[in-house]
């Protein structure tokens, strides 16, 4: 019975199912939001589950002299982590005496998998300009990880040295949530435009810069492998909030979680539409200096409990 | 086709710019249409940065000889089932190109064109018409 | 040597270096040069270097004398266009190539050496660029007596 309950956990609710769904529902309001940012009517609320449907309706063409196996498979490594990474978060915010020492730790190398995903299938599509999309994905990965990193030791250090997600939860729970001090502010920030580049969204979206490279390390696939990747940032879209909740704002066990959500994805939305893309060298450059300053300085603040 | 997959190819069809020798008037109209100002993401029209993104591909110019194989290959490259737009009176006819050196026969002798939507270049909101007509006809 | 209207005095000195060459001012903005096909290449060096014009394209047209030649430079600070005009035989189709001081005419001589048949001596690329990987050689499309393949029955 239990390994029942488990599938259904991974994969209806809270696990792949759940997660996709809503995933798609929050693409469909995204861009209906930068639809009306831009006067425009939009497209329908569905759209993104209409653009999956289509996507699973076409044939998937293999690129001559393409490693079959890693081209398809690769695009099922993001969803599996994408998985595992919601039912995770759900178990730790609901049931936090579920949890394990070190588990923050797990979620950090689960979180590597989309972007080690996009690399693979770049690579494998035997096309210089997914290789080029598949390396700036890789670098803009290393970007953002720097900072996001030495925000996640300045909120472990905020919550009392805690590895647990579980206990983070609890003592923003027991206290105040870490946004509503200095450092959690900083930390806020940091892992904002963090999460924008993990999105894919503009200002970082330089990996898949079209028409600069033609949809860059995404450019050989279509039909059913395009829609697994495509599942991925949609699934994407409804975790990475989950996690800034989870970790700044208290966790989303409550009903309040829900306003707090629509915020966080406001906010990318707004970023989204209000900037111009930047050059991968120049994100590079954003991350490692600016936000990096940024983030030790917030770990600095929180080390004296501010 | 089943009804579902039909409901997702009419709901979703990302647009390919082929540009097949053309004069390049079309070519600038249809950067028009994929502005804001005439909103095609309302019929889920998106442009595809990949042929093997597209579901339409929007094809201009008079074929010439040169690019014939290449255009081709774009028609290879793009997943079945897919539309064939013809943008332009270039795509209808070979008209005063007719005797051309270069000439590499009308359309519909190299693809399944689907629908032509003539003029020179055709306004935004002619293309938009014809491939909605497109859509409709699925 | 001028015709009509006044020359502008950017010409002024250009016809003790080059003499017998002969002006003619089409309109305000258009001034054409005619030359022999020798000394065509030292005009053009001339308006691009010492002038400081900037080379825009080049022209080949079959007329009854031959084939002319045009290469249009622009003066961006006058916004005045001068073309160099000479005529080469059509038994003898050949001219100096300007690359060698002059990488922009690269293409557009290529082009002109597979449409019209014009050997542009000294050209480090003459490959075709425009007509298909199969087209004939010495096979030119723009001659007036060109009998080769046209309309589209041949296609595809």
């Amino acid at each position: 019975m239990n390994g029942l309950r488990l599938l259904f956990e991974f994969i209806v609710f809270p696990g792949f199912l759940f997660t996709l769904t809503i995933g798609l529902l929050l693409s469909g309001i995204d861009r209906k939001i930068t639809a009306r940012i831009q006067w425009r009517t939009g497209p329908p609320w569905f759209q993104p589950f209409a653009d999956l449907i289509k996507l699973f309706g076409k044939e998937t063409l293999l690129p001559e002299g393409a490693p079959r196996s890693v081209f398809l498979l690769s695009p099922l490594l993001g969803v599996a982590g994408m998985t595992v990474i919601s039912v995770m978060l759900f178990r730790m915010n609901f049931r936090p005496e579920a949890t394990f020492v070190g588990d923050l730790i797990v979620l950090i190398y689960l979180f590597a998998l989309p972007p080690l995903a996009v690399f693979l299938g770049g690579s494998a599509s035997r096309n210089p300009l997914a290789a080029v999309g598949a390396s700036r994905e890789m670098t803009l990965y290393f970007a953002y990880e720097l900072p996001l990193i030495i925000a996640l030791v300045g909120i472990v250090a905020k919550a009392g040295g805690a590895l647990r997600i579980g206990d983070i939860v609890a003592a923003q729970l027991a206290g105040r949530p870490f946004l509503y001090s200095l450092s959690g502010v900083i930390f806020a920030a940091v892992l904002i435009l963090s999460f924008q580049a993990k999105l894919g969204l503009v200002p970082f979206d330089s990996p898949e810069a079209e028409p600069e490279i033609m949809a860059g390390p995404y450019i050989e696939y279509s039909g059913g492998a395009l829609a697994l990747f495509k599942i991925t940032k949609a699934m994407m879209v409804f975790v990475l909030p989950l996690f800034f909740l989870t970790l700044l704002w208290g966790g989303f066990a409550n009903w309040w979680a829900v306003l707090k959500f629509l915020s966080v994805l406001v906010l990318f939305v707004l970023i989204k539409n209000t900037n111009p893309r930047l050059r991968i060298d120049q994100a590079l450059r954003v991350f490692w200096i600016g936000v990096t300053a940024l983030s030790a300085a917030g770990l600095v603040l929180a080390l004296f409990k501010l | 086709m089943p009804n579902i997959r039909l409901w997702g190819l009419k709901r979703s069809p990302w647009v390919f710019h082929v540009s097949a020798a053309s004069c390049n008037n079309c070519d600038i109209e249809i950067l028009d249409v994929l502005t804001p100002k005439w909103d095609v993401e309302r019929f889920g029209i998106v442009l595809a940065g990949s042929p093997r993104h597209a579901d339409a591909l929007l094809v201009t110019g008079v074929i010439n000889r040169k690019t014939l194989p290449r255009v081709l290959k774009v028609y290879e490259q793009t997943p079945k089932p897919c539309l064939v737009i013809g943008i332009g009176t270039c795509s209808c006819s070979p008209h005063m190109f007719e005797d051309s050196y270069n000439l590499a026969g009308p359309y519909d002798r190299h693809l399944p064109v689907d629908i032509y939507i003539p003029g020179c270049p055709p306004k935004p909101e002619a293309i938009i018409m014809g491939i909605v007509k497109a859509l409709r006809r699925l | 040597m001028t015709d009509r209207k006044p020359a502008p005095e950017f010409l002024n000195g250009i016809a003790d270096k080059f003499p017998g060459i002969s002006v003619k001012v089409h309109s305000p903005r258009r001034i054409y040069i005619r030359i022999d096909r020798e000394r065509a290449f030292d005009l053009a060096q001339y308006l691009y270097r010492q002038k400081g014009c900037r080379f825009s394209t080049a022209t080949g047209i079959d007329t009854r004398e031959g084939f002319e030649i045009l290469y249009h430079f622009s003066d961006d600070a006058t916004g005045i266009y001068y073309s160099v005009k000479t005529v080469v035989p059509k038994d003898d189709p050949k001219i100096r190539s300007l690359v060698v001081f002059l990488p922009a005419a690269d293409w557009i001589e290529r082009e002109i050496h597979e449409l019209l048949g014009i050997e542009f001596v000294g050209h480090p690329n003459p490959r075709p660029l425009l007509t298909p990987e199969d087209w004939p050689a010495e096979s030119y499309p723009l001659r007036r007596d060109y009998e080769g393949e046209k309309g589209g029955k041949n296609g595809g």
